[in-house]
């Protein structure tokens, strides 16, 4: 929203502060300025100009023009302007000398865009009157200061000068002056009749009507308010009405009186399908949730958005209706939204209007009118349809209470002062407790407790006069959260195993899910996606990673990355299950992919200790010879398992997928000690000839499930394959260790142990190289 | 004569000791003068047939020069050993300036790094961390944090939506309600995490980005307690006294809201670019805890009333390591990554 300061000056008439101050003033107090941009600056130099003299210049589309300046005395100008004639009076601007088509010309006549003033460029700026050499009457460089709109959502009345004025006022403790004069509206019977048929979607809707209008373009100084603050000058008529809204953040509309059919505006619910043509050319196709104001014939403007295209004001236009309406916040947006349409007028609405407003809206046109349209007539009084709304119950205010949630005291005057000059009503209910009372337009939704009079009192002293304080509370040890804790634990290990940590977007494209086996329908969806290869919430990590692996690969021949994030996985109803995965990925350009897979392996024995790996039918993402799940504690927890080769264009990836849910169940619990064993253990080799896929960790197993209770560990040594073993057999090397926990083994026991581990193992067909 | 022998084999022994080269030939000389069979223990027979105070003299000279040549000896003999540790040692020579081989350790992500500070820093002060999930309902997203469905509120906060009414959190502000309900007053807790918002990515702006969500509801909460309180978090994360100013700032979750700003850190208040010439610059929303939050939450405001404050975890991170290009975070570009 942009703010003229000329414009609040008028209604603050003792503000002395230059523009740049009084933004700090509004930022600190009142709501987030964005800056001040300059405006009309060429109206300093600028003077009336009466061209006297027009001549041709050969060959270019260009005028020398000879001009009046009264007092300055007469100059020569190359003038491009297609409307620049001799007996015009027009606006000059000392822009110094230069010489153009061989004339020196002094200076230039300017467009209104030139000056600012209106958007007009297409000729130089033609004035009504003023004497030669003067200043342009009521036309002043001006500061535009820029305030965020987020920061006032909740403000309906800063949607307007008056507003803002009325904030600056309070800052600065001045007199603020009201441009309405109520005493203007007309009484009796109104020209038109309004009815309202839901009171809750339009609690008001005022009219009046006007006849012997001319339509024709406004005054310079009303094209340069608009110029100024954004909004397109159009004619009297359509800018007098964006000037009351800009002034009292009240929007209005005016339609050609003799383009509506019957004596009568309605305002409804659309009508299912109801057709409807905007002022900008749009057609809507509108359904029962919008409102829609009617004649007759059908629908002439949709409610608080926008005008209709059939009834707008035109050059033909005499006789005008003039709409000051409200309507309810929550519709307008719906509508607005549901239409992709936001309007200055929408805008408004959506933030909660005060009802009061709409006959202020009236009061302040007919006094424009006066002005910019000085032929125009008021027909009968004012139609005015509208729900009772009672006044806002008081707040109750204890001073005590307000100094012990600002953290300071504060006389009560003080209080008193800032609360009025925002012009709520004040009133002692009992010592130290204040009843306030909420001016209407703060009171449609901004202001209903008495934190929200914390926050009035709070900005205006500032929060810089009040002493940061520390808060006393006991002190007690806060709950912990071991989740955190144990993924921030995962991070250090796998760290510590040369990963390096990515984040990677929780969307993914339906292509990504598909190279990892899964159906788009398996996946929750985005249905407003801001890009269709951001479509599905991940179910896996995969996806992401592949990718890191993918683009790193560009760049480095050999790499380690992880990521810990959550898989999203649907559910019927209610929120999605969010299971916390840990995906880490081995590159490397060059080699056969197996030590990658053995580096992986040894990551996933960091993070659990002792776990076993079990070869596993390989999924289609997975190379197919070199896949394994990881069992822990009598859970899977983890798969493991190069890339396939198929989804990486030079060199191996393996990969490690954890579940970390289920590892931090697995992890809880702490170690019991057990005393140390005071006999020594003895330990022998054993060679097992076996195919050459065998696993050796099946054959670890039979040979631990045969070596009966003496039994400490068996560990892998070594594995062979060639002369003298037959072909297609290999050999693997195991130490067993075995001990008693009373007693030092004697040899027999040894060669007994180790002779019924070979019996079992040739018993279950294996051959013993002993 | 014996005397004379005696005193031939010591200074002939003395010299072979000497002149040994390898520890081979000074055995040998042991052997010749102090073996079993050596001089000394001939001279020391031949001793037996002398009288008994010739015996006694020969003795003492025998024993003098036995003592001399042991100690000649063993002195060779350490020199000995310490030229074979030397040379040992010596053909043991390592060139220590050849990588260590495996894996260098790998590198947390930044915006983990300041994640696990704040939490360390938050845990100090007595604040538990709690998680919510990613995706939320409309209800904790929005309504329960005063933002019904009709409020131009949820305008700000451009929302992806999902499957069924769910959505994509766009705060981390819903975990302030998990909290109150779970954990109920009072209560001090923070929530780091990853939000989203429905917005074209370019190099200030991300779709997906963290934030650390903080709160505290206790019985007596006031605007004083929250300066004070971030003035305090501030100076702890920079590393240095932040001045803290607060301006009005509308969020519906809170009342008063503010936006809170700090003083400029590179020009430190007289205007710089990176403050737009203004000394300060806005870093995060907060204010105090509504009492609609606080009773849809199921605690009364009459007795109890609170902070809260939503931290860009993102934007902190990018300022504390100069990170210009905030598509960087989630690029996952190892050149990117192993800077930290």
């Amino acid at each position: 929203m942009k703010f003229s300061y000329n414009w609040i000056r008028e209604f603050v008439p003792g503000l002395t502060q230059a523009a740049l101050p009084l933004e700090r003033l509004i930022t600190m107090k009142t709501a987030e300025c964005e800056g001040i941009e300059e405006t009309g600056r060429a109206l300093a130099g600028a003077s009336v100009a009466a061209v006297l003299s027009v001549s041709p210049l050969p060959d270019t589309h260009n005028v020398k023009a000879v001009v009046d300046l009264g007092e300055l005395g007469l100059r020569t100008v190359v003038c491009g302007a297609p409307n620049c004639r001799g007996g015009m009076l027009s606006v000059w601007l000392p822009v110094g000398r230069k010489m153009i088509h061989g004339v020196d010309s002094d200076g230039m006549l300017a467009s209104g865009d030139e000056l600012g003033v209106s958007r007009d460029h297409s000729g130089i700026l033609e004035l009504t009157g003023g004497e030669p050499g003067a200043a342009i009457a009521g036309l002043l460089p001006d500061s535009i200061i820029e305030i965020d709109n987020k920061s006032i959502t909740h403000r309906p009345d800063l949607w307007g000068h008056h507003g803002m004025a009325r904030e600056v006022a309070a800052i600065l403790a001045l007199p603020l002056t009201d441009p309405v004069k109520m005493d203007l509206l007309p009484a009796g019977d109104a020209a038109i009749k309004v009815r309202i048929e839901d009171l809750t979607l339009c609690p008001r809707y005022s009219a009046l009507v006007f006849d012997n209008v001319k339509v024709e373009p406004s005054p310079l100084w009303l094209q340069y308010r608009l110029t100024a603050i954004g909004l397109n000058p159009i004619n009297n008529i359509v800018d007098m009405t964006n000037f009351v809204m800009a002034e009292l953040s009240q929007p209005m509309h005016a339609f050609d009186a003799d383009l509506l059919s019957g004596d009568t505006i309605v305002v409804r619910t659309a009508r299912p399908g109801e057709a409807f043509r905007g002022l900008n050319g749009e057609e809507y196709t509108l359904d029962p949730a919008n409102v829609v104001i009617a004649d007759e014939k059908g629908a002439i403007a949709l409610g608080g958005v926008i005008g209709g295209f059939d009834s707008a004001i035109s050059g033909r236009t005499t006789r005008v209706v003039l709409e000051s309406a409200n309507f309810l916040a929550s519709s307008i947006r719906k509508t607005s939204a549901a239409i992709k349409l936001r309007t200055d007028a929408s805008m408004r609405f959506e933030k909660a209007q005060d009802p009061a407003n709409t006959l202020r809206g009236l009061a302040r046109a007919i006094e424009l009118l006066r002005q910019i349209c000085p032929g125009a007539r008021l027909v009968g009084g004012v139609a005015d349809h509208k729900r009772e709304i009672p006044a806002p119950p008081p707040i109750e205010l204890p001073l005590p209470w307000l100094a012990a949630k600002l953290g300071r005291e504060l006389p009560s005057d003080e209080v008193r002062r800032i609360l009025e000059s925002l012009a709520f009503g004040v009133a002692e209910a009992s010592p130290g407790v204040f009843r306030v009372t909420v001016p209407s337009w703060r009171a449609t939704k901004d202001i209903s407790l008495p934190d929200d009079l914390v926050e009035e009192v709070g900005r205006m002293i500032g929060y810089d006069t009040i002493t940061p304080t520390a808060p006393l509370v006991p002190a007690a040890v806060p709950p912990g959260n071991p989740t955190r804790r144990f993924h921030h634990r995962v991070r250090d290990i796998v760290i510590d195993q040369g990963f390096t940590e990515a984040y990677n977007y929780s969307f993914i494209s339906e292509e990504a899910a598909a190279a990892f086996g899964f159906s788009p329908e398996s996946h929750l969806r985005v249905t407003n996606a801001i890009a269709s290869d951001q479509t599905l919430m991940r179910r896996s990590l995969l996806p992401g990673i592949w990718r890191n692996v993918v683009e790193n690969a560009k760049h480095q021949e050999s790499f380690r990355l992880f990521e810990i994030g959550m898989e999203i996985r649907p559910r019927a109803e209610g929120l999605p299950d969010e299971i916390p995965h840990l995906v880490a990925a081995l590159y490397d350009r060059h080699g056969d992919g197996a030590s990658g897979l053995f580096e992986m392996k040894r990551v996933a024995e960091c993070l659990m200790p002792g776990a076993v790996t079990a070869p596993a039918d390989a999924l289609s993402w997975e190379h197919p010879a070199r896949a394994a799940t990881i069992e822990w504690r009598g859970k899977t927890v983890a798969r493991l398992f190069e890339l396939h080769p198929n989804l990486v264009e030079t060199g191996r990836a393996a990969l490690l997928d954890v579940d970390l849910a289920v590892l931090e169940a697995l992890s809880a619990g702490e170690a019991r000690y057990t005393p140390i064993r005071r006999y020594p253990s003895s330990a022998f080799d054993l060679s097992v000839i076996a195919p050459l896929r065998a696993h050796a960790g099946k054959l670890q197993e039979t040979i631990a499930a045969s070596a009966g209770p003496l039994l400490e560990s068996v560990e892998f040594q070594r594995q062979y394959s060639g002369p003298p073993l037959a072909d297609g057999t290999k050999s693997v090397s195991f130490r067993v260790t075995i001990a008693a926990p009373d007693h030092t083994l004697s040899n027999d026991e040894i060669a007994a142990a180790r002779a019924g581990i070979i019996d079992r193992m040739r018993g279950l067909g294996f051959e013993l190289r002993v | 004569m014996l005397d004379q022998s005696i005193q031939d084999l010591l200074s002939r022994s003395l010299k072979r000791i000497e002149a040994a080269q390898s520890p081979a030939e000074l055995e040998a000389v042991r052997v010749d003068a102090l073996g079993r069979k050596g001089a000394l223990a001939a001279f020391s027979k031949e001793m037996g047939k002398l009288p008994p105070d010739e015996r006694k003299r020969i003795g003492m000279v025998l024993n003098q020069a036995k003592q001399s040549l042991e100690s000649s000896y063993e002195s060779r003999e350490r020199a000995f050993a310490a030229d074979a540790l030397s040379a040992r040692l010596d053909a043991e020579w390592l060139d220590l300036t050849l990588p260590a081989p495996g894996p260098r350790r790998g590198h947390l992500h930044p915006i983990t790094r300041i994640q696990r500070e704040l939490e360390d820093l938050f845990g100090s002060l007595g604040f538990t961390v709690l998680d919510g999930p990613e995706v939320e309902t409309e209800y904790y997203n929005f309504d329960a944090l005063n933002i019904p469905a009709t409020h131009p509120a949820r305008d700000m906060q451009d929302t992806f939506w999902l499957d069924g009414g769910r959505l994509l959190r766009t705060h981390t502000s819903p975990v302030q309600v998990r909290g109150m309900e779970r954990l109920g007053p009072p209560l001090r807790m923070i929530a780091p995490g990853r939000v989203f918002r429905n917005e074209s990515v370019d190099a200030s702006h991300e779709h997906t980005f963290y934030q650390l969500e903080g709160m505290m509801v206790d019985r007596n909460v006031s605007v004083g307690n929250l300066i004070y309180f971030m003035k305090t978090l501030l100076t702890a994360i920079f590393h240095r006294d932040v001045t803290v100013r607060l301006r009005p700032g509308y969020f519906p979750f809170v009342e008063p809201g503010f936006e809170l700003d700090i003083q400029c850190l590179i020009c430190g208040g007289p205007g710089c670019p990176v403050c737009k010439q203004s000394g300060w610059v806005e870093l995060l929303p907060c204010g105090l805890v509504h009492p609609n939050v606080l009773r849809t939450s199921g605690i009364d405001p009459a007795v109890w009333g609170g902070f809260a404050f939503g931290l860009g975890l993102t934007r902190l991170v990018m300022m504390r390591y100069g990170i210009d290009d905030i598509r960087q975070l989630q690029g996952g570009d190892l050149r990117f990554l192993e800077q930290f």
